[in-house]
């Protein structure tokens, strides 16, 4: 019965085999954990989202490989052919390509930049990102081909807020609806877009499969489609590379890796990472906000267990030489990073001795420590989706109990875990942030809690040295000022303990062999796709793609 | 026939009401909601939340939420699944097929293989290959199912490359092919998650249906079949067996639920978007609109199986042979 | 009756080999503590032991914290047997009360129980347990023996009530009441002791489904937390690292099927005792 079977398999093979030559240039097929939840640009946003978005959209300008974001320094031009600031800087004009064009052959003009603009600001329709835009006022169109961008406030990132998150639409085939039926509209089911690649089909939480653009104003791409491969399960999503049915994966996890030797048609490809992960504690008592923590309201205490954690040995278990140990609120490749900031070493001795002065003795089972009567006893909430988190937190639970606290581990699903932080109803918490080029994201995160900033902060740490250097960063025009303005604000940060600094993975995308990958972008590996090539002698018979409908 | 079907479908209706107040119910206790997950970013302020939240009605009180919902299901509109962007309809739409396919396919083949098994074993009862064949069954009602998916995937599929890893159909060409090979391609898609929940249906009706025949043997018109000259095989087919398989189809209609959610973990190892996945992502999404309309429809689909296989039970078997 | 069904159950080989395994099981659960050579949570070097293939050190091995594997899967034991134990405890006690219950008062508790027992039937156990972890948050063993017995009463409870309306209608019964004896009566002295051997076989059966439950359970993260060990647990870590090392899933799967396939084994037997009786009856 087998044998019957294989033959089959070998006789479709061969058919499908017939043609695996000629001009086409191969399909990528990436192999995804999720499925983008949305097409609609202002509310994409996971990174899969993003990921096809950015794909099938162009926007105004791309960020430069060095990620700067003061100004407009290195940024690419895209759909603006080219810029000039006003000599107050309140104004931008911005000049697009007359060969720019939508997939439908109409072309881009400035009335979708401003469209785009009045979408996104609109809070009925709830963009996610709305407050990146917030220094602009508003957007007129003196021609079809010039859009002028008029700001309320003059911001050292105003060009790069402006123009890393609007993406301008087709204003000809979407003004008609009312916003709020935007986001669900037909139009966005298969959405017509301006990008290198346009959209063919999307079975949800299956496959999403575009082509490329041949009209496409900087040159088709090379390759002839992108597939992207939704698989729910961590293991399968990189079986599948593994088995052949997939070219790309963005991230190898640690087990991944250990696979890689036996398969010779898959390599890795090492990217900065743009991720940190921290333990973070809540300085507030989550039965009533208004109280500080019992035990983390205490600066103390909090460096003490720092003090306590061995965090190299904890990199190196949870993923051997796949991850750094982080340094504080940042990430190493922001351009704001310093790895010359100075942490909180880890020293067993010196903690058991604050711990002992603070009066947290061994108790009598010789293993926790007690003051008062009450245990040095705490839980930690761990999102049950993220194995990296909860791989952290068996560890740091052994790592505790030898220091003599006695940790609980509370693990929930993503979102009741998002509930729970943002309430404030736990102890400490297993927190990983994505950063963005801009180091603004740290002023929502880490700042206090208060009006403007401190949005995420859901350990409601404050600490008025960090906000006012941070503010002073926001506001300073040169990459030095920023840089010395946020050294401050980090050490400020490192030296009041309100998280212990964890991992900072390394990013290893898993390839196949045939494939051409230029660089990778940290923020996107997506970015360089219009250039990625297959070589011709190395397609698969999987690579032929359906004639091109328009 | 007719008095069996219409208590069945009253019996449904009372089911699906209590099954749907129930959920709601306990979801109201549920912390979080659907939009927590897609709106974390550095970037979004909760009042971005709270607008989404107010939008779908969330923040009504529960009563009020729940009269909103039954009154648009009596007119036939299932709602809006805020996790996933579309209707709910749209969302069952295309999770149901594929559920049916997998678990009907499943069934099917393990029912077949299963019955086939029995009769071997009741043919060679109480020799080596029964016991062997036995302890065979026994491995494959203890093994759970999830890790038997898992081991299939990662023999069979990446590193043997006999199948495909995962996914409903190949890439390439697709569309280009002919019918027949299109066909050939989603059920060589469908094979490793159909033949896991398949061994494990085999090895339970195996066992079933062994001990159905067993207990039909020692009865007397089998003695009569025998004493006619009756080959071996003839008695048990065309006489024990009849009477054997009633209480095996039972057993089916009500292993559905279990199949159903058994089949989450398969769906989700092998990249096979059906119901129980949906609800599973529904679930921890608390996508209440959702989760309602597709536990209704688990819950329907359940009943209904389990009346067809009583149905059909009665036709092949019925009960006025099975009490002589 | 039911004395001589559970005599013929002792006579009978496969089922003491059942009992039997599922005895050491047990007994290796009790004793885990001063049996097993290592404190299951305790990491002795993450770095270094991590991973180590089974050794004459660690006889099976040692998991991603460098935690001895073979000390993890008997302290597991406690959990996953505790839990499976504990809930079919609950499940039979739960069952065999319902059953009684609607078949000896009958008239609308009758149609409440079969009712709530056809709708509970019809909805798949594993998303019921799924919801209910998801809207209370992470659950501890006791928890979880009371979701897992909530949900597993159901045949035992339509066995019961099948049995005991059939047995209430016989004469020896009507015979009893006839004297003055209260159903209740007959039932809790006569009638409950000759269904025991049934509810046994549900008890196994439920056994059975729960031990793969729970695993299934903590193979999506919702099932015992951490750093306490349970059979699902350590198949949960060892899913990343199938092809790789191989012992942190043999292991804890052997265990699963053997105990699984015992009760499995002792359900049988036990049915086919209660056949047996019924014919020579």
């Amino acid at each position: 019965m087998r044998r019957l079977v294989l033959v089959l398999l070998c006789l479709a093979a061969a058919c499908r085999g017939r043609d695996a030559t000629g001009a086409s240039g191969g399909t990528l097929i990436v192999s995804a954990g999720a499925d983008a939840e949305t097409l609609f640009p202002p509310l994409a946003m996971g990174s899969q989202g993003r990921a096809v978005i950015e794909l099938l959209y162009d926007k105004l300008a791309d960020i430069g490989p060095a990620l700067n974001t003061l100004g407009d320094a290195g940024f690419v031009p895209r759909l603006a052919q080219r810029w000039e600031w006003s000599p107050d800087s309140l104004t931008i004009t911005f000049h697009l390509d007359p060969r720019a064009s939508w997939h439908d052959g109409r072309a881009v003009t400035a009335r979708d930049v401003q469209y785009a603009f009045r979408v996104w600001t609109d809070s009925a329709v709830g963009a996610a990102q709305r407050s990146s835009l917030a220094a602009v006022d508003s957007i007129a169109t003196p021609d079809s081909l010039t859009a002028r961008v008029h700001y309320r406030v003059r911001t050292p990132e105003q060009f790069y807020a402006l123009v890393y998150t609007l993406i301008p639409l087709p204003a000809h085939r979407l003004e008609a609806l009312p916003d709020t039926a935007l986001h669900d509209a037909p139009e966005m089911r298969a959405p017509v877009g301006s990008g290198p690649f346009r959209f063919v089909s999307w079975t949800p939480r299956a496959r999403l499969e575009l082509a490329a653009n041949d009209a496409y104003y900087r040159g088709r791409p090379r390759l002839d489609g992108v597939v992207f491969s939704v698989a729910a399960q961590g293991a399968t999503v990189a079986a599948k590379l593994f088995s052949g049915e997939a070219d790309f994966l963005e991230q190898l996890s640690p087990p991944d890796f250990a696979q890689l030797a036996a398969h010779a048609d898959v390599r890795a490809q090492p990217y900065a990472g743009f991720d940190y992960g921290f333990m973070q504690f809540n300085t507030r008592d989550p039965r009533n906000g208004a109280r500080p923590h019992p035990l983390f309201g205490d600066l103390a205490l909090r460096r003490a267990l720092t003090m306590a954690v061995d965090r190299a040995t904890l990199v190196r278990s949870a993923f051997d030489t796949l991850a750094r140990t982080a340094i504080g609120p940042f990430s190493r490749t922001q351009w704001t990073a310093d790895t010359t900031l100075s942490g909180i070493a880890f020293d067993s001795r010196g903690a058991a001795e604050l711990l002992d002065s603070l009066g947290w003795r061994i108790g009598k089972d010789g293993i926790f420590r007690e003051r008062h009567g009450r245990q040095l006893a705490f839980s930690i909430l761990v999102p049950a989706s993220s194995r990296p988190r909860q791989a952290a937190a068996v560890l740091l639970q052994a790592q505790f109990k030898s220091a003599g606290a006695r940790v609980s581990l509370e693990q929930v699903d993503f979102n009741a875990f998002l509930d729970k932080a943002q309430r404030g109803s736990f102890d400490a918490l297993m927190g990983g942030m994505r950063t963005t080029p801009s180091p603004r994201g740290v002023r929502d995160v880490w700042g206090s809690p208060a009006p403007g900033r401190g949005a995420q902060n859901s350990g409601r740490w404050s600490n008025a040295t960090f906000d006012v250097h941070v503010d002073s960063a926001l506001a300073a025009t040169s990459t030095d000022a920023v840089r010395a303005q946020f050294r401050v604000a980090y050490q400020a940060a490192i030296d009041d303990a309100p998280a212990i600094w964890l991992y900072e993975p390394r990013m290893f995308a898993g390839v196949h062999r045939r494939l051409n990958v230029g660089t990778l972008r940290p923020d996107a590996w997506w970015s360089g796709v219009v250039n990625w090539s297959i070589d011709p002698s190395q397609r698969l018979p999987r690579d032929r793609r359906a004639a091109s409908t328009p | 026939m007719t008095r069996l079907i219409l208590t069945r479908l009253l019996q449904a209706a009372a089911v699906c009401a209590v099954v749907a107040t129930s959920v709601f119910v306990l979801l109201q206790y549920a912390p979080g909601d659907p939009f927590a997950a897609s709106l974390d970013g550095t970037d979004v302020p909760p009042s971005v939340r709270a607008e989404w939240r107010a939008r779908y009605g969330f923040d009504l009180p529960p009563t009020e939420r729940f009269t909103r919902w039954a009154g648009a299901l009596a007119h036939g509109q299932l709602g809006y699944a805020p996790s996933q962007h579309r209707a709910v309809s749209a969302v069952l739409a295309d999770a149901i097929p594929r559920t049916l396919l997998l678990v009907g396919v499943a069934l099917a083949l393990g029912f077949a293989l299963g019955v086939l098994i029995g009769l071997l074993q009741a043919r060679h009862r109480g020799r080596w290959p029964d016991r062997a064949i036995g302890a065979l069954t026994l491995g494959g009602v203890a093994m759970p199912e999830f890790l038997l998916g898992l081991l299939a995937m990662t023999w069979l599929g990446a590193r043997w490359r006999l199948f495909p890893v995962a996914g409903l159909v190949s890439e390439g060409d697709v569309a280009a092919w002919p019918m027949w090979e299109r066909l050939f391609d989603h059920l060589w898609h469908l094979a490793l998650p159909a033949g896991v929940l398949a061994i494990s249906v085999a090895a339970r009706v195996a066992r079933h249906q062994r001990a159905a025949l067993l207990g039909v043997l020692s009865e007397d018109f089998i003695r009569t079949a025998r004493s006619k000259g009756l080959g071996e095989w003839a008695v048990l087919w065309r006489h024990a067996l009849p009477n054997a398989i009633g209480p095996v189809l039972a057993l089916l209609g009500l292993a559905l639920p279990s199949l159903v959610g058994g089949a989450v973990l398969i769906e989700k190892i092998f990249g096979w978007p059906g119901m129980g996945l949906t609800l599973f992502d529904a679930l921890l999404a608390r996508d209440y609109p959702l989760i309602l309309a597709a536990t209704l429809l688990a819950t329907l689909m359940a009943v209904v199986a389990r009346t067809l296989t009583d149905i059909v039970a009665e036709l092949v078997a019925p009960r006025r042979v099975r009490t002589s | 009756m039911a004395a001589r069904t559970w005599r013929r159950l002792l006579d009978d080989r496969p089922a003491r080999a059942a009992a039997a395994v599922l005895a050491c099981a047990s007994l290796a659960a009790l004793l885990a503590p001063w049996i097993s050579g290592y404190d299951p949570t305790l990491q002795p070097d993450p770095v270094t032991l991590r991973l180590v293939p089974p050794s004459w050190q660690h006889l099976m091995g040692t998991d991603p914290y460098s935690r001895d594997v073979l000390s993890r899967l008997l302290h597991g034991a406690r959990v996953s047997l505790g839990v499976a134990a504990g809930s079919m405890l609950l499940a039979a006690t739960l069952g065999t009360a319902l059953g009684a219950l609607a078949a000896v008062v009958g008239g609308w508790v009758d149609s409440f129980v079969s009712g709530l027992v056809d709708v509970l039937i019809a909805v798949p156990r594993l998303l019921i347990v799924v919801a209910l972890v998801a809207t209370f948050g992470a659950l501890s063993p006791w928890w979880l023996v009371v979701l897992l017995g909530g949900t597993g009463w159901l045949t035992t409870a339509r066995i019961v009530r099948a049995e005991l309306r059939d047995n209430l209608q016989r004469e020896y019964v009507l015979a009893a009441r006839a004297l003055g004896a209260t159903k209740w009566r007959i039932t809790w002295q006569h009638l409950l002791p000759a269904v025991a051997p049934q509810v046994a076989v549900a008890a196994a059966l439920a056994l059975a489904a729960v031990v793969p439950l729970e695993a299934a359970l903590s193979f999506v993260g919702l099932g015992v937390q951490p750093p306490l060990p349970s059979w699902g647990n350590i198949l949960l870590d060892g899913a990343d690292y199938l092809t790789s090392a191989w012992w942190l899933v043999v292991f804890p799967v052997t265990a699963i099927t053997c105990t699984v396939g015992a009760a499995l084994v002792l359900a049988d037997r036990l049915r086919a005792a209660i056949a047996g009786e019924e014919q020579a009856s």
